[in-house]
């Protein structure tokens, strides 16, 4: 059976116990999207990857590929940056991990988006550095949805009428992720409210890079309106409610 | 050789199913240790069935701090000379045996059985966050130190548990970490030298 030797960069996601000095770990990588390795000794304490393969570390790797459906093994492991969670909020401890869950729940093995990649190291990055984690996290799942090709358009209803930035009523329906003036929408639809501030605010933040500083201030109605869609058009997305939804407080 | 059946009959076939279940056991130990049992005097086998069977049968939790112990309360807990004010949070009961193995806290513990981990299912109604807070309460505690693993779930669990206990007067303090003693600076990774670092003190 021949393997291939695979040098890449990537973030830990998951890992799971699998002996008594031994980890599956899964990585969302640069260059081959999610992975998962096969971490011989990595609990023993002079392990050969040392801290590098804590979940949400960044590291350098070294594995090797089988083609058939065994595990990968994990060679090398070389630590860039180790997540720390701010000393003073666990939100931020919970906003990193739901980053790990969109990584791994939105992908298929080896299916590489580096954009997303970027991305997602920015903004973890990000959580750790800034004060307020709602807006960045915010951030990454529109980002996450643009990439699954997901991202509703901003822009105007179906019918073709633009958003102006007011007061008017709107909806998003979620299932077909396409915006409704109020003469297009049916009661039959299951659609989301909106109004065209919040709708102008979203195709802002979707529209602005990750790495780029955008800093609005939105109300606190405003921001409630846009977790309550974000949260309908993710688990729409997954088929399931993320976990650590349940966690994150708004 | 069927995994499920052998030459001696089902019943040494079971026992090697149940020993390659335990924690570093692999088949061709489990093979060896029902080798064993199978010569094994009666006595023997009968004085290790009443051992397992003893220690299931007592162990329990610490009503206290939630360590093994046969007792209702651990010896520590029990321990008049140790300083009740002062408690040592940590995430299995073994680390408490680590930990005494220091020989350097004059302290109780508390043993959260897990540390926070959402995504895996556990959160914090399933560790024993609760019963440490009643504890404060009831004991008049003055510090925590937190010695949780210093991974990212333990981390996270600690600071769960220091946001949980803001402003409730209780003096929350960590274990430090960085380069081992009797090591050299060497062969220390840049995640160590960076922890020293941070945590330097006065000499």
């Amino acid at each position: 059976m021949s393997t291939d030797s695979r040098k890449t960069e990537g973030l830990v996601i998951r890992q799971v116990d699998f002996s008594e000095t031994s980890r599956v770990v899964t990585m969302f990588t640069r260059d081959f999207g999610k992975i998962s390795v096969l971490a011989k000794g990595a609990k023993r304490l002079k392990s050969s990857f040392e801290a590098a393969i804590d979940l949400l570390t960044r590291c350098e790797i070294v594995f090797l590929h089988k083609p058939t459906s065994s595990l990968d093994i994990l060679t090398e492991a070389r630590l860039l940056e180790r997540f720390r969670a701010s000393a003073h909020d666990v939100n931020v401890y919970y906003a990193g991990l739901y980053v790990a869950e969109l990584l791994g729940s939105c992908s298929e093995e080896f299916d590489p988006y580096p954009r997303w990649y970027d991305a997602a190291v920015t903004t973890l990055s990000r959580l750790q550095s800034e004060s307020d984690f709602r807006l960045i996290v915010l951030r990454f799942e529109l980002f996450t949805l643009a990439e699954m090709g997901l991202l509703p358009e901003f822009e105007a209803c179906q019918c073709g009428r633009p958003v102006m930035d007011n007061q008017d009523r709107w909806s998003l329906w979620v299932q077909q992720g396409v915006l409704l003036c109020s003469q297009c929408r049916q009661s039959e639809m299951s659609t989301r409210p909106l109004t065209g501030g919040v709708i102008t605010l979203l195709r802002r933040l979707s529209q602005t890079e990750i790495a780029d500083d955008f800093t609005p201030a939105p109300t606190i109605q405003q921001l409630k309106s846009i977790r309550h869609l974000m949260t309908a058009l993710i688990s729409q997305t997954l088929d399931q409610r993320p976990k650590m939804l349940a966690y994150l407080k708004y | 050789m069927d995994e499920q059946t052998h030459p001696y009959g089902p019943s040494v076939a079971r026992l090697i199913e149940e020993f390659a279940q335990m924690p570093g056991i692999g088949r061709k130990s489990a093979e060896r240790l029902a080798q064993y049992v199978v010569n094994m005097k009666k006595s023997s086998a009968a004085s290790l069935i009443q051992a397992i069977d003893s220690v299931k049968r007592s162990i329990r939790r610490c009503e206290v701090c939630h360590a093994l112990t046969e007792k209702e309360q651990c010896d520590i807990c029990s321990d008049s000379r140790r300083d009740r004010t002062l408690v040592c949070v940590v995430e299995q009961p073994k680390d408490v045996i680590s930990l005494e193995a220091s020989g350097a806290f004059p302290g109780t513990y508390h043993v959260l059985h897990g540390s926070l981990s959402p995504l895996n299912g556990i959160g914090p109604e399933k560790l024993t966050i609760n019963s440490l807070i009643k504890r404060i309460e009831a004991d008049g505690v003055t510090e925590l130190v937190m010695a949780t693993n210093p991974t990212l779930e333990g981390d996270g669990t600690a600071l769960y548990i220091s946001n949980l206990l803001e402003n409730r007067g209780v003096r929350i303090t960590r274990l430090a970490r960085g380069i081992a003693s009797g090591s050299v600076l060497e062969f220390a990774n840049k995640e160590m030298l960076a922890d020293a670092l941070r945590g330097r003190q006065a000499f």
